[in-house]
């Protein structure tokens, strides 16, 4: 049971690994994230050096975001132009990630802006998708209607040059917002391993005001070449891709997403909502938790051959 | 004891230089010379073995201890100490500590400092208490010396530095063996085996074979790519998560 992994330099249990794959698969088929905020932290608790599990776990996402993508390409639920936009966006803020990672991980504090992070990011988009959904559960039960968001509204983003037309989303807008939010969720990508759907589905919905229909499919587009591009620049610039551990991820991953679409289309939209919102606040405390109580052993060690 | 200055001499000189493979009073060997690291390597158990045999100098064998040492090949460590900063933890400072053995086992048959004094057991570098690694940063030696335990601490914690004071099993008067555990975590590289004789605090007679650790085929072809040809092994991983994506969204277009 037990598999040696080549660069981490550990054996691990490979039907574990394989276990773990597919239970953050199924809650990303379910939920429709990536599930990169849940795999990063399981992997760590596991043993895994953070380093080793950020950049290994980006090939998990690109997997699970492909076959999404592809899914939602089928039925038009895609803006490839608006992707594109995101993209070169992301492109450029995964570059700047995988560079502000190895200063981070030269000066010994990636662990801690990597947890930091998580617990402020998820902890605050986890509370407002809790409040959002709990309001809307009680909303259904008065029987009053939410009010839905409208697109094509104006706001200050429609003030800004360099506009373009994205037929699909039906907007007419400028190019830099997508830009922006892509190049912010691609050092997320780099820093945090998570593939930042849980950032850009609700900032494409009441930023860019996009239709609903086409976000999750447009995100997972991006998502899907964001974590391509920082699988290969952690390869090529700190050797930090695991890729048998890459291997047992992606295949537990592309099985449990399949179960997990199945029971997510059974559930309704609040419902869905805030099983993830309580999800994603229960790792952002538990994080939390292990930042503020006292280490074991203040001390920690890191190895490296000279 | 005049008459053994010569041997200790001799032995010394000949530490520094090479190492004889072969003493007059102590032979040794060990269960297998080389560790391959494969695919399912969760650790292993390698045996020293060996005989001390007697000569005409050799006194009463109450007075005569054994120490073995395995020592993996040097890495360089960075430890660093947390210290709470607006109640978070925050690690606060960091040394590297240079020359440090990957892996380091002792066993002996009485406890170390009972065998010989603290210079002698520098000296050979006996016990993880009497390794000095190189600082590689300005600290203060207080300091230095609370970094370098816990360094210690953690490296016993993984099980890749191991002291056994009762370690060395005598199956008769003269033949020895001790059983050396190799956890999974170990650093490949070139580990040696050393065998001490000590009679009356000195050492009479030291013996080292060579032992490797190293990943096998396929493993070590993962770890060159990663490292050598990063760029291709990147896409390698890219590729990979790409087949599988298409491949469930095609099983997922069938199913729905």
């Amino acid at each position: 049971m037990e598999v040696y992994l080549p660069v981490a330099e550990l054996s691990v249990n490979w039907a574990m690994i394989l276990a773990m794959g597919a239970a953050v698969g199924f809650l990303s088929g379910m939920f429709g994230v990536g599930g990169g905020f849940l795999m990063t932290p399981l992997l760590v608790f596991y043993g895994i050096p953070p380093g080793i599990a950020v950049a290994t776990q980006a090939s998990h996402i690109t997997a699970a975001s492909l076959s999404g993508a592809l899914a939602q390409w089928r039925r038009q639920g895609l803006d490839a132009k608006m992707g594109l936009m995101l993209l070169l966006g992301g492109i450029a803020g995964s570059a700047l990630g995988v560079y502000i990672f190895r200063l981070l991980q030269q000066s010994g504090q990636i662990e801690l802006v990597v947890t930091a992070s998580y617990v402020v990011l998820l902890g605050s988009i986890g509370g407002l998708m809790l409040a959002e959904s709990v309001r809307t559960i009680r909303m259904a039960r008065g029987s009053a209607s939410p009010a839905p968001v409208k697109t094509g509204q104006h706001s200050w983003i429609h003030g800004l040059p360099l506009k373009m037309r994205f037929r699909r989303s039906k907007l007419y807008i400028s190019v830099i917002p997508p830009l922006v939010l892509g190049a912010l969720v691609g050092v997320l990508t780099a820093i945090m391993g998570v593939g930042g759907g849980f950032i850009m589905v609700p900032a494409m919905i009441y930023l860019l005001r996009m239709p609903t229909n086409v976000v999750v499919g447009t995100s997972q587009f991006q998502i899907l070449f964001v974590t391509a591009a920082t699988t290969l620049l952690h390869a090529t610039s700190d050797q930090t891709v695991d890729i048998v551990l890459a291997f047992l991820l992606v295949v537990g991953g592309v099985i449990g997403v399949q179960f997990g679409v199945r029971v997510g289309s059974q559930l309704r939209g609040e419902q869905l909502r805030a099983l993830l919102a309580v999800l994603v606040v229960g790792v952002a405390l538990r994080l939390f938790v292990g930042l503020v109580t006292t280490p074991a052993d203040v001390y920690s060690i890191v190895a490296g051959t000279p | 004891m005049k008459r053994f200055l010569p041997l200790v001499a001799m032995i010394l000189s000949a530490c520094v230089a090479a190492w004889p493979a072969r003493s007059d009073d102590l032979v040794s060997g060990l269960s297998t010379d080389l560790i391959q690291i494969t695919s399912n390597f969760t650790g292993t158990e390698i045996v020293l073995f060996g005989a001390i045999e007697p000569t005409e100098d050799t006194g009463p064998a109450k007075d005569q201890d054994l120490v073995i040492v395995i020592r993996g090949p040097d890495i360089d460590m960075t430890v660093r100490r947390k210290a709470r900063i607006l109640g978070i933890w925050v690690n606060r400072q960091q040394i590297e500590l240079g020359g440090m053995p990957g892996y380091y086992f002792l066993a002996s048959t009485r406890p170390i400092d009972d065998i010989a004094s603290i210079p002698t057991l520098e000296r050979f570098k006996l016990g993880t208490a009497n390794l000095e690694p190189t600082l590689r940063s300005k600290v203060d030696p207080n300091d230095a010396s609370a970094f370098r335990a816990a360094a210690i601490r953690d490296r016993k914690r993984e099980h890749l530095y191991w002291e056994s004071p009762t370690g060395i099993e005598f199956l008769s008067r003269t033949l020895f063996r001790a059983r050396i555990p190799v956890p999974a975590a170990v650093p490949p590289g070139q580990y040696r085996a050393e065998v001490y004789l000590f009679r009356g605090g000195t050492v009479v007679s030291a013996q080292s074979s060579p032992l490797f650790i190293d990943k096998s085929g396929f493993e070590r072809r993962v770890y060159n790519y990663a490292f050598d040809a990063s760029l291709a092994y990147g896409s390698a991983a890219v590729a990979m998560a790409f087949a599988f994506g298409w491949l469930a969204f095609l099983l997922f277009r069938q199913r729905a």
